[in-house]
C-alpha cells in the first residue's frame, strides 16, 4: 500500500539532502575556522558524509545483498552514536571554559545525569527489549534508543542548566546544542518505534521520520553557523570600576 | 497466548511512553531557543530584580528565634500551620534571588566579553560569584522545601547572606542609576 509513486522520491529527498547541506556545513566549519573549536563536530560531519556516500553506493548496488547492507548500516551507526557523544562532550567543554567552579561542579553533576540515564536506557533494555523475534538486527534499535535517550538527556541537562544559571552560549556552539537535541530526541522515538514495531509497512514509515528531522537539525546548523556572534557590550556601558564594585560586593556575600 | 500479550504490553507501554518523553523533550528544545532569541536582560533589570526583594520581611522570615518564639507559643498542629506559609514565603523570596542572581550572571558575563582585558577580567569574577549565588540559593530552597514538607523538624540555618546581599542590592541599585545608557544590552542568552 505504501509502494505509492511518491514514496521513493520522498525517501531519497529526505537522504540525499541533509548529506548535501552536511557538504555545506563543512565549507561553512572551513571558511569560518570553526574546526579549531569543535574538532569533534566537524569530523563528525565528515564521518557523516562518508557514511552515507558508502551506504547509498552499497544501496544501489545490485551485487550488495540486503544482510550485508544491514551490516554496514549497523556498523557505521554504532560509530555515529559514539562520535555524537564526542560532541556533547566537546560541546559541554565550550559551555563552561569561561568558569573553573562551572567546571568542576559540571563535570560533577554530568556525571551523575550520565550514569543515572545509563541506569533508565539498560533497565529498559532488560525490562522493555522490544520486538522479541531474536533478530540482531532489531537488537542495534533497542541499543540505539538507549543512546539516543541517554543523548538527548545529556542535552537537555546542559540546555536547562544553562538556563538556570544565566549562563551564555557562543551561538555556534548553542546552534550544535539545540540541532543535536532535536535530532536525539526524534531518534528517540523513532528508534522506540523501530524496535517495537519491525512490520515491513512500519520500517517504510519509519524511514520517513528517521529521515525528516535530520534534515531539519542540518538546517539549524547552517543557520546557527552562518550567523555572526552578536557584539559584546561596548566599555562605556558598563565602566570596570563598576564591574569591580560588583566584584567586591558579591564577595562579601559569598564569604560565608 | 495470553503470556504473549502478558510480555508484549510492557514493551508497548514502554515504546510510548518514549515516544512522549521524545516529544516532551522536543518541546523543551524549541522553547529554550525561543527563549535564547527573545530573552533581553540589561544591568537595570537586573539591578532592579536585586533591589525588589524586601530584605527585612525575608530576615524575619528565617530569623531561628522568631521560629522557637512561635514553638513555643503556638499550639503544635497552628505552629506546623504557620511554619509552613513562611518556608513558603522565604521560598519565594529565594527563588527570586537566584532569579536575580542569575540576571546578573547574563550581564556580567557580557562584560567578561568585552574588548577591555580589566572590564572582561573582573565581568569574569562577577559572574563567577553570581554563579556560586544561584546555587546557594538553590541549595537554600532545598532546606525550605525540607521545612514545608517536614515543619516539625527544627529548621537549619540558611546559608548566612541576608545582610551582604542588601548591601549588594544597595550598590547595584546605585550603579544601576548611574549606568542609564545600559538599556538593551545584548543578552548573552540571546544567540
Amino acid at each position: 500500500m505504501l509502494r505509492l509513486d511518491w514514496y521513493r522520491p520522498v525517501l531519497l529527498f529526505l537522504w540525499i539532502s541533509p548529506h548535501a547541506l552536511l557538504g555545506v556545513l563543512a565549507v561553512v566549519l572551513c571558511k569560518r575556522r570553526l574546526y579549531r573549536e569543535f574538532p569533534v563536530f566537524f569530523a563528525y560531519v565528515f564521518y557523516e558524509i562518508a557514511e552515507f556516500i558508502l551506504l547509498f553506493t552499497l544501496h544501489t548496488l545490485a551485487i550488495v545483498t540486503r544482510e550485508q547492507y544491514k551490516y554496514a548500516y549497523c556498523a557505521t551507526l554504532l560509530f555515529s552514536i559514539v562520535l555524537r557523544f564526542g560532541v556533547i562532550d566537546e560541546i559541554s567543554k565550550n559551555l563552561f571554559r569561561e568558569s573553573h567552579f562551572l567546571k568542576m561542579a559540571a563535570r560533577r553533576a554530568l556525571q551523575c545525569v550520565t550514569v543515572s540515564l545509563l541506569v533508565v536506557g539498560a533497565l529498559l533494555v532488560v525490562y522493555a527489549p522490544g520486538s522479541n523475534n531474536g533478530r540482531w538486527y532489531e537488537g542495534v534499535f533497542v541499543v540505539n534508543r538507549g543512546a539516543a535517550m541517554v543523548q538527548c538527556g545529556l542535552l537537555l541537562a546542559l540546555l536547562l542548566s544553562s538556563c538556570f544559571l544565566g549562563l551564555s552560549w557562543r551561538r555556534p556552539a548553542f546552534g550544535i546544542a539545540l540541532g543535536l537535541a532535536a535530532l536525539t530526541s526524534a531518534d528517540l522515538a523513532t528508534f522506540a518505534l523501530r524496535a517495537a514495531f519491525t512490520s515491513e509497512a512500519a520500517k517504510e514509515i519509519l524511514n520517513l521520520l528517521m529521515t525528516g528531522p535530520y534534515l531539519v537539525c542540518v538546517s539549524i546548523w547552517i543557520g546557527y553557523l552562518l550567523a555572526r556572534e552578536p557584539k559584546p557590550a561596548s566599555v562605556a556601558v558598563l565602566p570596570h570600576d563598576e564591574v569591580e564594585t560588583w566584584n567586591t560586593e558579591f564577595q562579601r556575600l559569598l564569604r560565608h | 497466548m495470553e503470556h504473549g500479550i502478558s510480555t508484549l504490553a510492557p514493551a508497548l507501554i514502554a515504546t510510548w511512553s518514549l515516544v512522549a518523553v521524545a516529544f516532551l523533550a522536543l518541546g523543551i528544545v524549541v522553547y529554550v531557543a525561543i527563549r535564547s532569541r527573545t530573552r533581553r536582560i540589561d544591568l537595570e533589570t537586573a539591578v532592579q530584580a536585586f533591589r525588589s526583594l524586601d530584605i527585612e520581611a525575608f530576615r524575619n522570615l528565617i530569623d531561628s528565634a522568631e521560629e522557637a518564639f512561635l514553638r513555643n507559643n503556638l499550639p503544635p498542629k497552628k505552629f506546623r500551620e504557620i511554619k509552613r506559609q513562611r518556608a513558603w514565603a522565604a521560598l519565594i523570596y529565594t527563588r527570586e534571588t537566584g532569579k536575580a542572581a542569575a540576571a546578573l550572571a547574563v550581564v556580567a558575563q557580557t562584560a567578561q566579553r568585552s574588548s577591555d582585558p580589566i572590564v572582561a577580567a573582573s565581568g569574569a569574577k562577577v559572574a563567577e560569584n553570581a554563579f556560586r549565588l544561584r546555587l546557594q540559593t538553590t541549595r537554600a530552597s532545598l532546606q525550605l522545601l525540607t521545612d514545608i514538607v517536614l515543619p516539625i523538624m527544627p529548621s537549619r540555618p540558611l546559608p548566612l547572606f541576608i545582610d551582604q546581599y542588601e548591601r549588594t542590592a544597595q550598590t547595584l541599585f546605585r550603579l544601576g542609576r548611574f549606568s542609564s545608557g545600559a538599556h538593551g544590552l545584548p543578552s548573552s542568552g540571546s544567540v
